[in-house]
């Protein structure tokens, strides 16, 4: 019996339909205490002060942890690739955005743990703020990252990420057209069902095991394990049972908190996110900012594209760069465009952090070219497939870094979806296939990015 | 005064692992006893079913039955590396390391098949359980047979090890972005369109049904990956239409802070959502598939924008697409782009030509 | 005070205004009813208190002197799945399973009361339910699979 292909039930579906499928919360530890944050009020403030001795000497509370508790605060969960570390874990001279956790209690009980928080003396000198990510780079922008309003560190230290190919300025010549317009993609939230959730226990043996929603369980271990400065074999990650993802629990949100916490008060600590602060303080999806001016020819063929792409970070990098450079790999869709300008940027703005979701750095893409294309079949009088299909990605075609495509499936995605609906496409259409361009298909201006293909 | 129908489509590519690669998965395997399989792997399932198609990759490599595999992946202590579930690169990456580890723990049973049978391990294949000779099918030992030979006559283990691991491609010249390798491990494709009904005087958009066609390369599991198509449907129709974390961005003002005040798509007036798969194989992912899950929620939102303008005649281009929205869009309908010389030119009120200040870094010269 | 659940009475401790989410996963080590927004807007903390479905985390204990829960545990076991419990399996209608025990309790509920439904009843019974994995299309199959209805 073939097993790959076959419609077998899923491995954890006995588990999920009666109940016995195991959440982070579900975890029963003997003596958990109930974690909770002092998270700031203000969207952009110095700390002046900050006072937890009276937290900390309220019955039930047996830890409170700051920066100080932490061996090494700022991480970066990217610095193996290069992204230098901006983020600390508890807040220590500043707070940039409203929720950033600056401190964080274990209690007996919630409301124990709510009254510690509460009784944290804190004393913030309030900054302004900047949400627009259109106004951050103005020369009178107030500056609200240490690198400045937007991220310095691509390679050789540049502030961009660029893309260039062909010669720009021949293909605006030459066009018949350039239509341009402006996408602005929503920040959403992940939204799983399961909010973030980390239980911490300091076993026997002086190892930690940290119950984990993370997606990335040797990621999120690493994270916890740079924080803690500690080897990797000191602490034992649990979970891959996860309910809900959608590249929201790659931030390792709560364990590292609560690893502090368990260690500072030898009990097991668990940080279950209300509801409230998943919407509000949990990392969301970016905004983005994107400008397309596309160089056209009546016949619409795409000569050129010039983007420019403002992706709202919020308060810190995380890993915007990341994604940022994912969008500009893929900013020409599935469309095979030869001369190219792309600029983008990872801005930084006063709100909760963003970070990875569902199509990271690809989903605005396809909103705004895909949008933008339909807009150039209705300036040029073009059907909407036919123009598709004729700049569609071929094998051979090169992608905006110089990459030949082997495989693109554009061509019968597209020809699938106009006889799904009934839209009869002309033979010429019907007959297109990904094959290597040639005749009609290889105008001049598409005959320079033609590459090799690796086989 | 009245709704009007209106239909929209979209073509779209995503990459599969992480951008730029250098993202290993790891797996191992062992055999108990009885024959029955123990897979460890590092990949957490986030409901998008890695534990029931990692399962499904041992069972065909190994050529046993599917519930005699007993999956793992619940902790670093067992569990060797992955790096994570996200750039769709469960199914590749770590599922292309799950497969490894199945050939290698197929090469040490049929090892000890062979010793069992007399005949050389390359004439030997495994099919539901039982070792086989190719071409002569009356001799043959069933795998738990050979798992108690190697456990109580030959002393030995049967284990299998995976890693999968594509190079990382560098940036190998920062003012263009040329790269020196594929940055991914493959990529995939999928066309969507989408059929929406918009009231001209409410303003608000009803999505009534969405086709999407998704090339996978090869499913694993065809109902697990409609479930992610469907799943992502949905999820891109509350980033076209339904949900956004700043409903007055870019004010932080009025944040919702539950589920009555973030719109995230319900059960009631779902659209008719009909999946086309294509099998286009990788040429290097386990058994040629690739990933989607990421994807399934990109084109959707393109589509509904450029059906809301079929119907309507407006671009909205700033998401989600809501009443208040579509009807701003709809009052001043009949301004259009503005035209100068061969340029046609859109949104230039929120463009950053209109709110930037003179001297920022961000400026996107426009007209001739 | 007393609390059957699931056929078992239990003496409870927790005060009349805690959550019978609370006391439930807490208190008596019942963990299917989940903790998804503890504000009554998602529906994964759903559970029959005398065959009617209520939001466990909107209900305090003091309401509830003398009624019988019902939470997913009650409806059946691995060994012995109720029929809708296999008709979601069979279905796929779960995912990563934590909106699920709230919709089998629901699905559970619709059902006694209404044999056949039709696609209104289901997403009528089903509209406070959120599920951010399936995109419904496999949660109104399985509905309509438990309800002997077509498969799709």
């Amino acid at each position: 019996m073939k097993a790959v292909g076959a419609r077998l039930p899923r491995y954890d579906g006995v588990a999920h339909v009666t109940g016995k499928s195991v959440f982070v919360d579900d975890v029963r530890i003997p003596g958990t205490l109930c974690v909770k944050a002092l998270r700031s009020p203000l969207h952009h403030a110095g700390i002046v002060s900050l006072d937890t001795s009276k937290a900390e000497k309220m019955p039930g509370v047996h830890a409170v942890v700051t920066h100080k508790d932490v061996p090494l605060n700022v991480y970066g969960h990217l610095s193996a690739l290069g992204i230098p570390a901006d983020e600390p874990l508890l807040a220590e001279d500043d707070v940039r955005w409203l929720g950033q956790p600056i401190a964080a209690v274990a209690a007996e009980d919630e409301d124990t743990a709510l009254a510690a928080v509460e009784a944290i003396k804190l004393d913030l000198e309030e900054r302004p703020a900047v949400f627009d990510m259109r106004i951050a780079g103005d020369p009178d922008a107030p500056q609200i990252h240490h690198w400045g309003n937007w991220y310095p560190h691509f390679e050789a230290e540049m502030d961009v990420r660029q893309i260039r190919k062909g010669d720009i300025d021949a293909a605006f010549d030459a066009a018949d057209v350039i239509v341009s317009g402006v996408y602005r993609p929503a920040a959403i939230e992940q939204a799983p069902l399961e909010t973030q959730t980390g239980l911490a226990v300091p076993e026997a043996d002086g190892r930690i095991t940290v119950y984990s929603c993370t997606q990335a369980l040797y990621f999120s271990m690493g994270v916890v394990a740079a924080h803690l400065q500690v080897p990797l074999n000191r602490l034992k990650f649990v979970g891959g049972t996860v309910g809900g993802g959608f590249g929201g629990k790659v931030d390792t949100a709560a364990e590292a908190i609560c690893a502090l916490l368990a260690l500072k008060g030898g009990r097991p600590c668990k940080w279950r996110w209300t509801r409230e602060e998943e919407f509000l303080c949990s990392s969301t999806r970016a905004a983005w900012h994107i400008e397309i001016a596309d160089a056209v020819t009546k016949d619409g063929w795409i000569l050129g594209r010039k983007t420019l792409t403002l992706h709202d970070a919020g308060a810190y990098a995380r890993f915007s760069p990341y994604g940022v450079t994912k969008h500009s790999f893929h900013h020409t869709g599935a469309y095979s465009i030869p001369n190219l300008h792309f600029d983008g940027y990872v801005v930084f703005t006063n709100r909760s952090p963003t970070s990875a979701m569902r199509g990271y750095g690809v989903t605005s893409v396809s909103f705004a070219t895909e949008v933008h294309m339909s807009r150039i079949a209705k300036e040029l009088g073009i059907d909407p497939f036919e123009i598709r299909l004729k700049n569609a990605n071929r094998i051979a075609d090169t992608s905006p870094n110089g990459i030949a495509y082997t495989d693109p499936s554009t061509v019968p995605t597209i020809q699938a979806i106009a006889e799904a609906i009934g839209h009869e496409l002309p033979a010429e259409y019907r007959a297109m296939t990904p094959d290597p361009r040639e005749g009609d298909l290889l105008p001049e201006h598409l005959a320079a990015q033609v590459g090799e293909v690796d086989h | 005064m009245a709704k009007h129908t209106g239909r929209g489509i979209s073509a779209i590519e995503y990459p599969t692992g992480m951008n730029q690669n250098g993202d290993p998965s790891q797996a191992w395997i062992k055999i108990k006893p009885d024959g029955r399989v123990d897979v460890f792997s590092g990949t957490s399932d986030i409901g998008n079913g890695s534990k029931t198609i990692q399962s499904q990759i041992v069972a065909e490599t190994l050529g046993v039955p599917y519930d005699w595999i007993t999956y793992d992946n619940s902790n670093t202590d067992s569990s060797p590396v992955c790096t994570g579930t996200f750039a769709s690169r469960a199914t590749f990456v770590a599922g292309k390391a799950v497969e490894k580890a199945a050939l290698s723990a197929k090469e040490k049973l049929l090892e000890i098949a062979a010793k069992e049978l007399e005949i050389a391990p390359e004439d030997l294949e495994v099919v539901d359980g039982e070792v086989i000779a190719k071409g002569a099918p009356q001799k043959k030992i069933g795998v738990p047979d050979v798992a108690a030979a190697a456990t109580w006559v030959h002393g030995e283990l049967i284990t299998g090890t995976g890693a999968h691991l594509n190079p990382y491609a560098a940036i190998v010249d920062p003012e263009t972005g040329r790269v020196d390798s594929p940055p991914h491990a493959a990529i995939s494709y999928a066309a969507c369109a989408a059929e929406v009904e918009v009231d001209d005087e409410t303003g608000e958009v009803r999505v009534e049904h969405m086709w999407q066609c998704f090339d996978v390369g090869r499913a694993i599991n065809p109902t697990l990956v409609e479930g992610q198509i469907q799943g992502g449907a949905l999820m891109g129709l509350g980033l076209a239409v339904l949900e956004s974390c700043y409903p007055y961005y870019p004010s932080v003002e009025h944040r919702g802070t539950e589920f009555g005040s973030y719109f995230v798509p319900g059960i009631e007036g779902l659209p008719k959502i009909d999946t086309i798969i294509i099998e286009n194989p990788s040429a290097l992912g386990p058994y040629g598939a690739k990933g989607i899950s990421e994807m399934a929620n990109n084109p959707q939102p393109p589509a509904i924008a450029s059906a809301v303008f079929d119907a309507v005649g407006v671009w909205v281009t700033e998401l989600p697409i809501t009443p208040e929205r579509v009807l701003r869009a709809l009052e001043k309908k009949d301004e259009g782009p503005r035209r100068d010389g061969k340029w046609v030119i859109f949104d230039e009120d929120i463009s950053v030509n209109t709110v930037a200040a003179e001297g920022s870094r961000f400026r996107f010269p426009v007209g001739a | 005070m007393k609390l059957t659940v699931n056929g078992i009475g239990h003496e409870v401790e927790s005060h009349g205004l805690q959550s019978l989410l609370y006391v439930l996963r807490e208190e008596l080590g019942i963990t299917s009813p989940k903790a998804g927004c503890v504000q009554g807007g998602c529906g994964a903390c759903t559970v029959l208190v005398d065959g009617e479905p209520r939001r466990s985390c909107l209900t305090p204990l003091a309401a509830l002197n003398g009624a019988a829960i019902t939470t997913l545990e009650g409806l059946g076991t691995p060994e012995s799945l109720s029929v809708v419990q296999a008709a979601f399996h069979e279905q796929y209608g779960s995912q990563c399973g934590f909106c699920t025990p709230g919709m089998i309790v629901a699905t559970t509920a619709l059902l006694e009361r209404t044999k056949k439904p039709t696609r209104h009843d289901i997403e009528q019974a089903l509209a406070g339910h959120y599920c951010r994995c399936t995109g419904y299309v496999k949660i109104v199959a399985s509905v309509e699979a438990a309800a002997g209805g077509a498969k799709k």
